[in-house]
């Protein structure tokens, strides 16, 4: 296509003037996003129109601004040029018993009227914006259910946003031998120390039992929480640890042992720091 | 813009200011012989800018043209309106018994006015598709019918008046 031949086909002057068919102006508008020069020459007879349509500018008839700001519900603005929306104050001896206070109060009261109504819209987008907010928080469960692991990553996302960058690490716990298809994802931020546990595949264990998370620091296990395995899909908040070198799993009495039962270990996951 | 879009009165006192003249002489070229209703247009376009300018959209144009074709589908509108047919009944009365005053003195001759003013320079044939498109608001195939000639031509004869108007304008 030329550009230069569509430029003077009169398509700009029709788009303008709201003369073009619907698919005329859709290409228009196609066009204008890929030629810098088409919106060029738009606007160069848009200014055209302006300025002789100002040149051209009619006296308006003065109700109709105080109709058009009560009918969107606000007072007119008194405008410069404008005398009638800014009458001249009159002080006569009649009303004048406070001279001071009558047209203060008025304004005051008109100052006050304002306020109030700036703190009656605050107070509404407040309401409007925490109600948004409980929607968005019940979507958020809708999807924590659906899919843990997303909420997980919205989780450790925020997380990084309030913190800057807090080197989250993702440890990927791997069955043992006792029990291969074990998993569970361990994130662990280390900056604010916060352990999640998603539970991916853990086998449902007896009621007197339950999984233990634990953090390995400097050879010694530390005890981060315990868990059941009942829902499949889990993120649970444990324990926090400033340090770690890997994780482990194990199954325990109910509420947890002081210290591991090593040969009923689940799983295990080297926390490797890349700091 | 954004002041606009935030609804800043201040701002839409100023965007009136400005433009009110403007948008009212091209609604008075549309709606020629009725103060009344083209300064209830006047007020309606107002009013439907308050309302939809979040709708406006900067990558399709100046925020006057924008407004501009909000009058002008107003000024059609009305034009296409029962009210107004019916006024027009009434317009057998003299003009001054009921408007009277102030009024009367914008009341020019309109046809001296803005676009209208540079459409007399154009050809008559081209003059008067014009009129029907612009200002009456017909359609190209309407236009078409109505004066017997092919839609092709009522296109390229309305494109070639507004390159035309395009030039007088400049």
């Amino acid at each position: 296509m030329n550009l230069k031949d569509y430029i003077e086909s009169g398509i700009i002057e029709s788009y303008v003037m709201g003369l073009a068919t619907e698919s005329e102006r859709a290409e228009f508008e196609r066009l204008c996003a890929q030629y810098p020069e088409l919106v060029a020459a738009r606007r160069k007879f848009e200014e055209s129109i302006e300025a002789s349509a100002k040149e051209q500018a009619l006296p308006t008839p003065p109700e109709v601004k105080v109709k058009i700001f009560e009918a969107i519900g606000k007072s007119a603005p008194s405008s410069l040029g404008s005398t009638s929306s800014n009458p001249p104050k009159i002080h006569t001896m009649e009303n004048s018993k406070s001279p001071a206070r009558g047209p203060g109060m008025l304004r005051f009261a008109a100052a006050a009227a304002v306020i109030l109504l700036i703190g009656m819209v605050w107070l509404y987008f407040q309401a409007k914006q925490q109600n948004q907010d409980l929607v968005k928080e019940n979507d958020g469960l809708k999807i924590q259910r659906d899919t843990a692991q997303n909420i997980l990553n919205r989780i450790v996302q925020e997380q990084k946003q309030a913190i800057g960058d807090p080197n989250t690490t993702v440890v990927n716990m791997v069955g043992t031998k006792s029990a291969p298809k074990s998993s569970a994802n361990v994130y662990w931020d280390s900056a604010s120390s916060s352990v999640y546990l998603v539970v991916k595949n853990m086998p449902q264990l007896p009621n007197d039992q339950q999984y233990q998370l634990w953090a390995l620091i400097d050879g010694k296990p530390n005890d981060l929480g315990v868990f059941d395995a009942t829902n499949e899909k889990l993120i649970l908040k444990m324990k926090n640890t400033k340090k770690a070198q890997a994780f482990a799993i194990t199954i325990e009495k109910r509420g947890g042992s002081p210290s591991p039962t090593l040969e009923k270990m689940q799983s295990m996951g080297k926390a490797t720091q890349t700091q | 813009m954004l002041a606009l879009k935030e609804r800043n009165n201040q701002a839409f006192g100023f965007l009136y200011d400005n433009y009110a003249g403007a948008l009212y002489s091209i609604i008075k070229q549309i709606i020629t012989d009725n103060n009344e209703l083209a300064s209830d247009v006047l007020q309606e376009v107002f009013i439907n800018i308050w309302r939809k300018i979040e709708t406006y959209d900067q990558t399709k144009g100046r925020l006057f043209t924008w407004m501009l074709n909000i009058a002008r589908n107003a000024s059609i509108d009305m034009l296409r309106s029962k009210g107004y047919q019916n006024s027009q009944k009434n317009q057998e009365l003299p003009d001054n018994v009921y408007k009277g005053g102030v009024s009367q003195t914008t009341q020019q001759n309109v046809d001296n006015i803005g676009l209208k003013k540079v459409l007399e320079k154009l050809k008559p044939e081209h003059r008067v598709l014009v009129e029907l498109a612009y200002f009456k608001g017909f359609t190209h195939e309407e236009i078409a019918d109505m004066m017997s000639i092919p839609l092709g031509t009522v296109k390229t004869r309305i494109r070639n008046a507004l390159l035309q108007l395009r030039e007088y304008l400049k």
